[in-house]
């Protein structure tokens, strides 16, 4: 009889018995793979099919304790090997990373060429897939949109081993359906995502955070507002409550003399008197604190009523909030404060999903909230992975 | 005109894109294939193939306005103003209407273009007016029971005042620069007078003697844009033969001044009158082309007053005359130009069309009438008898005696008075 | 009409009046085909909704009746998305057209699928908005056809396609129920899966497309070179210099040619490719890299640039490109256009290829792209009347996209897949990506009633999952593995 370690062993160069530290949200696996390329990815995840594991992605755990834990957990796969730009040709803005490339490594490449993947990385380390399985964005997303935005090409591995891939290497193309938006967010519950190109962008000459300080949440949706509806053509509008206030501050970025000029006009929206930097502020695109961390979903206005703008939360002009709930909070109080919120955002057509929690009180919260089309979500999860052995009990809805 | 051999052709040039789509006030209305240009031109096809006409068919054929917006937004070059007049002489020939039908067809094409007998008719209206037994008739809606085609008529007709008769020769205040022929049409004649007025005013105060011979009747553009053709064909020789002598024919009434544009190829296969049409049909110039051309001479007096401008199909989308009039309009001191939305869009008038077709003229009616009150303008420009009743009649319905009041006033008439130096009340005055 | 159609047609005219049900056969064939019209087909009924629930009506009888419905907005789709079905029923959107909702301070606007593109735009601009997807059809094809194909434009090169800028649709799955999907919502992003799959995962009823600010200022110019070798070389300096235009436009002599015929455009005379340069933005980074794009057509032996100075110059120079395709009616009885896409680097070489292949074939090819993010479009000249010719021409069209495809692009930029280019999918793709691909169809319409026969070339039974066994594994069985 063979066991499974060997049985993964026979296609893999770099299978162990996992061990606690491998543990997701308290689910321990069995073993842990690390496929090399995507081929050897392909032939782990054929042999988990045949031996019936269920099966979690891991890349560099930046946000592995985010969502709930999965069901079943019994191979863990490793990306971390999977880690080459296999393309860049700097000439058509575009590359085509695997799956464990860190975005540092990959920026740090693309800046030799003057480009780069318009995504902020606010969690050192995170990596392409990461990123693109939990469609992480940063203050750049109301320039540039989100993973969903900027992935042309996907590459995954199906639930029985098989490869397939979606899109391409060119921006424009709509053969077929784009899978890449579908596995962008989707938590490791449809295949491992092995590969991913992207649109790339030129980096820009320069680039200015023009910021002030405001005493409220209406105030703020005022300055908001201004740069918004102004021609300045702002690459981000952040705030953050801070304990002077809430910072506002646009991140403008292009040629030296345009982000001058822009600068100023900015500060003029302002209404003066605004920190013009060549860095971003302190505050900037970062999580804020807390042990449980709830991320808001809502359009512009609702800026003005975001009376939950306290502590170090922070909002995105392309309709984000995060909102850190402190460690000493009970589950109970947690619970309220996530329902009050949601009340508050319905208005807006808003939602709020809690993203990490300690135990007690992600056990005692609705971490999604409301699912629209939760049906049409299952029956294609179902498709993808008829045993339930991707990532299961990870996402919404229990998929 | 058009030899039939040439109709497949002609429908080939469409390549099925759809961009005439959104300037057809057919589709604009009821959003199907069949009632918009590129599906007459796909039901024409059928018949070119042996598709009988049918009840169906022709009844597509006969709700297109003939507005020739499509011809303006067809990136093929489609003529489809040639494809509709070859299809509704062909409907004319082939298909047998209805008994009401008919009647309603021949009392329109009896009546619209002989001015006497439409003078004939003044007189009653007049009287019907001014007792009030117009409102009372229109309240009860007893026309709207028996013929909607008649209560159209009915509403359709403006308030008349006293129509002056003009002579036969105007002559050139200051130096002459020009000698013109004046076609007076028939709605215009009779229902407009004091357009034809302004406009003979209008071209003598800018050096033009003008020349309006007695022996012109109507050019025929109902007829022809009907699908009548030999009734049309036998007003265009009339009209050739009363023009003949003079250097340019200007022409007020965009549909009179299309259609004698388009007696070149009306008569082409007549050897006897294809050049004296031809030559013709280069000597014709809407007025407000005509006046550009010519350059402002005469002095243009401020007439502080906002104006909506409205884009007649057969002086847009026929003639290309679209700059010109806006230009003439600008040129008033202290006068202000609006834009309507939807300037491409038929108002539904479209020759007989509001008399064929009431619901759906009514309905485009309404659209053009809100986006003129929209513009916010006091007085609606158009030059167009058609237009103006049209859409008079619907901004009288749609303030239902409560809203803002409109003028409707022709090109000609708003520069006359600017010429004139009389104030914006001329205008004011006579609110629909 | 069979009797099930039949039947649905008396349901139809129950549920949406005699006025928005056609059965007359001479009314239905004018919606035989879209604006691709070589494939033709003569829809079995159409019925003409005007709101969400009648959708999820007409839905749900052909769903009862198992009979096969194709949605349709203004029908001006190129690859026959909106081909209907002789067995089927057509949704024609067309009624569907109020723009329902314009929320300014949060840039969008929610509007049914039948608006017209450009009517988006008319109802935002004086607000200083407008709805960035700019294709060529704009002034006629429908918002919900732009979701079903992602459409994108001569400017999305900079902004992106349909897919980036809707942010919800309420939708009519192929069960009838009335759903909607969100960019941003948690879950799934089915919207992005159902942006661009050409109607064949539900019909759109409802759609909140993003609004974006007028640029404060746009530059354009039109460089004439004697080649397009050297024209493109302009193109790579341009991108390699890191300015992201609005658009690149590319037009070769041939397409010059008849533009000239058709609009006179009064390009410059001997030239052997234009290149349309466009740029938008904040008046300062304009002025500065319209500068920068200038030195380089020069540097790339410009010998002659224009640049328009204001509206109506700029319309002038957008006249021959936007007319190009119409145009070439005045040099070719009939023509085929072509929709690849190829990676920008690739140009100069794929375009020689094409220059070999019309050579060796005989076919005259004119060239028509978006430079920009190397999407051709390929014009391929023939005589209707010459018989093979079509054949010839279908040939050199094929051949076109092999290219487009050996040089890692794709069979479509923009057009879509449709019926017409099914059969080139497996030749971009596996078998496997395109069963994953049909995974999603079989989730959402597993009856396999909406829109069938499009995008794939074979279709997927939805009850069959390839590859993943059922039951307890043979090992296992056998004792020779163990599960945990």
């Amino acid at each position: 009889m063979t066991a499974p370690i060997d049985s993964l062993a026979k296609v893999c160069g770099d299978v162990r018995a996992a061990g606690p530290e491998d543990g997701v949200l308290g689910a321990v696996p069995r073993l842990v793979a690390a496929p090399a390329t995507v081929a050897e990815a392909a032939e782990v995840m054929r042999a988990a099919a045949e031996l019936g594991l269920a099966v979690v992605p891991r890349g560099m755990e930046t946000r592995l304790d985010w969502g709930l834990p999965p069901e079943r957990c019994d191979l863990l796969v490793d990306t971390a090997r999977l880690d080459r730009i296999v393309e860049h040709e700097a000439g058509d803005l575009v590359v085509k990373a695997e799956a464990g490339v860190r975005l540092g490594d990959l920026a740090a490449a693309l800046a030799e060429h003057g480009q780069r993947l318009a995504l902020d990385s606010p969690l050192p380390g995170a990596t392409v897939g990461g990123t693109v399985a939990t469609g992480s964005a940063g203050p750049l997303r109301l320039l540039y949109g989100s993973p969903r935005d900027l992935v042309i090409g996907l590459t995954i591995v199906r639930a029985d081993g098989r490869i397939a891939r979606s899109g391409g290497k060119v921006v424009k193309n709509v053969a077929g359906y784009d899978l890449g938006r579908l596995f962008a967010g989707s938590w490791g519950t449809l295949g491992l995502i092995v590969e991913a190109t992207f649109r790339l962008h030129p980096m820009p000459a320069a680039a200015a955070y023009v910021s002030t300080v405001v005493p409220d949440p209406a105030a703020a949706h005022e300055a908001v507002q201004s740069v918004l509806h102004s021609p300045v053509a702002p690459s981000a509008v952040e705030c953050a409550a801070t304990p002077d206030g809430i910072a506002v501050g646009a991140l403008l970025e292009g040629v030296p003399d345009g982000v001058t000029a822009r600068s100023g006009q900015v500060n003029d929206l302002f209404g003066g008197g605004a920190r013009v930097e060549q860095e971003p502020p302190a505050w900037w695109g970062g999580y804020p604190d807390g042990t449980t961390l709830i991320e808001i979903t809502a359009p512009p206005t609702a800026l003005a009523h975001a009376d939950w703008l306290t502590g170090s939360a922070t909002w995105s002009a392309a309709g984000r909030g995060l909102l850190g709930l402190p460690g000493d909070l009970t589950p109970e109080r947690a619970a309220e404060t996530l329902e009050g919120l949601r009340a508050a955002l319905a208005p807006h057509k808003g939602g709020a999903v809690v993203r990490y929690a300690p135990e007690p009180v992600r056990d005692a919260l609705d971490v999604w909230g409301p699912v629209p089309a939760l049906s049409l979500m299952r029956r294609v999860k179902d498709q993808f992975d008829p045993e339930r052995r991707l990532s299961p009990g990870r996402f919404v809805g229990g998929i | 005109m058009g030899a039939p051999e040439e109709l497949p052709k002609l429908l080939n040039d469409c390549v099925h894109c759809g961009f005439c789509l959104p300037t057809c006030p057919t589709y604009v209305l009821w959003g199907e294939e069949m009632d918009s240009p590129r599906g007459r031109i796909h039901l024409m096809q059928q018949h070119q193939e042996g598709a009988p006409l049918s009840d169906a068919m022709v009844g597509h054929f006969d709700a297109c306005l003939g507005c020739m917006a499509c011809v303006t937004s067809c990136p093929s070059g489609v003529q489809y103003n040639r494809l509709i007049e070859m299809t509704r002489a062909e409907v004319e020939r082939e298909h047998p209407r209805s008994a009401a039908d008919r009647a309603i067809r021949e009392m329109i094409f009896s009546l619209f273009p002989y001015p006497r007998r439409l003078r004939a008719l003044r007189g009653p209206l007049r009287l019907y007016q001014r007792t009030g037994l117009d409102r009372l008739v229109r309240r009860s809606g007893v026309l709207e029971r028996l013929s909607p085609s008649l209560a159209a008529m009915e509403r359709l007709a403006p308030p008349l005042g006293k129509a002056p008769r003009l002579p036969g020769f105007v002559a050139a205040r200051g130096e002459r620069r020009a000698t013109v022929g004046m076609l007076t049409g028939c709605v215009q004649r009779e229902f407009f007078p004091g357009v034809n007025a302004a406009t003979a005013r209008v071209l003598a105060m800018e050096g033009c003697d003008v020349v309006i011979p007695k022996s012109q009747g109507c050019c025929g553009a109902l007829s022809l844009h009907s699908g009548r053709e030999d009734e049309a064909r036998a007003f265009a020789r009339r009209t050739i033969a009363a023009f003949e002598r003079v250097e340019v024919v200007v022409v007020n009434a965009a549909g009179c001044g299309s259609s004698m544009k388009e007696y070149a190829d009306l008569l082409a296969d007549e050897p006897a009158w294809a050049g004296r049409a031809e030559a013709l049909s280069a000597r014709t110039r809407d007025l407000a082309e005509y006046l550009v051309e010519l350059g402002p001479r005469a002095e243009r007096r401020p007439l502080p007053v906002t104006v909506a401008y409205h884009d007649a199909c057969h002086l847009a989308h026929a003639q290309g005359v679209r700059a010109q009039p806006r230009a003439l309009l600008a040129g008033i001191p202290e006068l202000t130009v609006r834009e309507i939305t939807d300037p491409g869009v038929c108002c539904g008038s479209a020759g007989t069309y509001n008399l064929l077709q009431p619901e759906a003229a009514a309905q485009l009616g309404d659209r053009k009438a809100a986006n003129v009150r929209d513009t916010g303008a006091e007085v609606l420009v158009a030059a167009n008898p058609g237009c103006s009743m049209q859409i008079a009649d619907a901004l009288g319905r749609q303030s239902g005696g409560k809203g803002v009041p409109m003028a409707v006033a022709h090109t000609a008439e708003v520069l006359d008075a600017s010429l004139r130096g009389l104030g914006p009340e001329v205008f004011r005055a006579r609110t629909s | 009409m069979s009797t099930s159609l039949a039947r649905l047609a008396e349901r139809f005219t129950a549920l949406l009046g005699p006025d928005g049900v056609i059965t007359d056969p001479v009314r239905l064939r004018t919606y035989e085909c879209d604006g691709l019209t070589n494939h033709r087909a003569t829809p079995g009924v159409v019925v003409l909704p005007e709101s969400a629930e009648q959708v999820a009506a007409v839905v749900r009888a052909c769903a009862a009746e198992g009979v096969p419905y194709v949605a349709r907005g203004s029908g001006t789709g190129l690859s026959g998305g909106a081909l209907p079905r002789t067995d089927g029923v057509l949704i024609v959107t067309a009624r569907m057209r109020r723009v329902l909702e314009i929320d300014i301070p949060n840039q969008r606007a929610v509007v049914e699928p039948g608006v017209i593109n450009l009517d988006v735009t008319r109802a935002v601009r004086a607000d200083g908005y407008y709805f960035a997807p700019d294709p060529s059809s704009q002034q006629i094809c429908s918002v919900g056809g732009n979701v079903a194909e992602n459409s994108g434009g001569a400017h999305c090169l900079k902004y992106g396609f349909t897919a980036h800028h809707v942010l919800a649709c309420e939708i009519v799955t192929p069960d009838g129920e009335i759903t909607e999907l969100t960019a941003d919502g948690p879950g799934y992003d089915l919207l992005g899966v159902f942006v661009g799959a050409e109607g064949t995962l539900g019909i759109t009823t409802k759609i909140t497309v993003r609004l974006t600010r007028v640029p404060e200022t746009v530059q354009t110019l039109l460089a004439a070179f004697d080649s397009i070798e050297s024209g493109g070389t302009a193109v790579s300096a341009i991108i390699g210099a890191g300015v992201v235009p609005a658009a690149i436009e590319m037009m070769d002599a041939l397409s010059i040619e008849a533009a000239e015929a058709a609009v006179s455009c009064g390009y410059p005379p001997g030239a052997g490719a234009v290149l349309i340069v466009e740029l938008d933005g904040p008046d300062a980074e304009v002025a500065h890299q319209f500068a920068e794009v200038e030195r380089l057509c020069r540097q790339a032996g410009a010998f002659e640039i224009r640049i328009a100075a204001d509206d109506a110059a700029r319309a002038l120079i957008w006249r021959g490109r936007k007319s190009a395709f119409a145009a070439v009616g005045r040099i070719s009885p009939a023509y085929l256009v072509q929709d690849g896409v190829i990676p920008r680097t690739a140009l100069p070489r794929v375009l020689g290829r094409i220059d070999a292949l019309s050579a060796e074939s005989g076919v005259r090819v004119a060239n028509v792209f978006h430079a920009g993010d190397g999407n051709l479009h390929p014009l391929v000249l023939f005589d209707d009347a010459e018989p093979g010719a079509a054949e010839r021409a279908e040939e050199v069209s094929g051949a076109i996209l092999d290219l487009c495809i050996e040089h890692g692009g794709s069979i479509t930029g923009e057009h879509g897949v449709g019926v017409d280019k099914s059969r080139y999918m497996p030749r971009m793709f596996t078998d496997t990506d395109l069963d994953t691909m049909q995974m999603v169809r079989c989730g959402f319409d597993p009856a396999g009633l909406c829109n069938p026969g499009k995008v794939f070339p074979t279709p997927r039974l939805c009850g069959e999952v390839p590859g993943v066994r059922k039951g307890v594994h043979p090992l296992v069985e056998q004792g020779k593995a163990d599960l945990f």
